[in-house]
């Protein structure tokens, strides 16, 4: 196996690795084991950037009939709102819409940049930016859930599931495994697996190309074929930026809806 | 994304709602994974201190799918 990786790699690193995921350092340029300000931080901050005047530019002067800008920010906003906060939460749960709002955008944007051309490296493919927004979301509802109920009453509800007392032991560690261990995990690492495999995947083919082509001259149409289906991944990959940023939004509304709900 | 309808009662921010049944699916998913991980766990941990091989793994696992049904019959259930 790595013999056969190390022909391969004549020309092209080609069995790509998590090193891959590790780009030059940007200021100061080019070095490698200096990660302050790399390309991942920079498309965060331009994420940011985008985000930010985006919002503000399209609610600048705000029309009954909107303008084309004004209309694309009110029906994303809508969409949030609608769709994710009211349809989870409730009537409750149009305070929480703006977080949402931004949570996905951020998400979505973040995602997006894997398949831009160019830039191909999402954000979200290094576990450090879902787990951050993990634990924001982690946080929230839990806090959300303390002042609505009081502590002792939320960690009751949250862990105390109605059943008879013998049965207890056996159902309480169940609980806050589930509710408090497994889920900043799962939103974390469900987003951040997800961009990394795209990444990935994106790169075998590409690389897996330019490997095939440059071993073997006979290899050519298998290495267009592998193009091509690079193409067709993107649009795959595309898909998936837009589920994953729904699928995170979509969970932590349903978190803040177990939070905020009453024993029934 | 277009043409975004109101919900259901215009702004949605009058009297309480039933909560909605979204999200139930991953609930009921995670309450049967954390039961055996949990149960399971547990029980492998008996088995490692107790030098057996891995009975009380597969029990406690067994028990832990019987209590994330039961958790999931409460919870979600009527």
């Amino acid at each position: 196996m790595t013999g056969q990786s190390i022909v391969l790699a004549a020309d092209v690193p080609f069995p790509p690795s998590v090193e891959d995921f590790y780009l030059p350092s940007i200021l100061p340029w080019g070095a490698h084991d200096n990660y302050w300000f790399t390309k991942i931080t920079l498309l965060v901050w331009v994420t940011v950037a985008l985000l930010i005047v985006f919002f503000l530019a399209a609610y600048r002067k705000p029309q009954l009939v909107p303008t084309k800008r004004q209309w694309i920010a009110e029906s994303v906003y809508g969409f949030v709102r609608n769709n994710v906060a009211v349809d989870m939460i409730g009537p409750a749960g149009v305070r929480f819409a703006p977080y949402l709002t931004t949570l996905f955008m951020f998400i979505l944007l973040n995602n997006f940049w894997g398949i831009v051309p160019f830039v191909q490296m999402s954000p979200n493919s290094h576990i450090a930016f879902p787990a951050v927004l993990a634990v924001i979301s982690y946080v929230m509802f839990i806090y959300v859930g303390i002042r609505h109920h009081g502590f002792f009453k939320y960690f009751k509800h949250a862990l105390i599931p109605p059943a008879p007392w013998f049965i207890l032991p056996l159902l309480i560690p169940i609980e806050l495994f589930s509710n408090f261990i497994v889920r900043p995990f799962s939103l974390a690492v469900r987003l951040f697996a997800n961009m990394f495999a795209g990444h990935m995947l994106l790169l075998v083919f590409t690389l897996g190309g330019f490997a095939m082509i440059s071993a073997n001259a006979w290899l050519a149409p298998v290495s267009v074929l592998s193009w091509a289906l690079t193409i067709a991944l993107t649009m795959l990959e595309f898909l998936v930026i837009c589920l994953q940023a729904y699928v995170f939004t979509v969970l932590t509304a349903s978190y803040v809806q177990g939070a905020l709900a009453d024993e029934h | 994304m277009t043409g975004q309808k109101p919900p259901h009662e215009s702004r949605g921010d009058n009297g309480s709602d039933p909560p909605p049944d979204t999200g139930m699916g991953m609930t009921a998913v995670s309450y049967l994974i954390a039961g055996i991980l949990v149960w399971g766990g547990i029980g492998w941990l008996v088995d490692h201190y107790a030098g057996t091989e891995g009975i009380f793994a597969g029990i406690g696992a067994v028990l832990g799918v019987a209590g994330g049904v039961y958790l999931i019959v409460r919870r979600l259930g009527a």
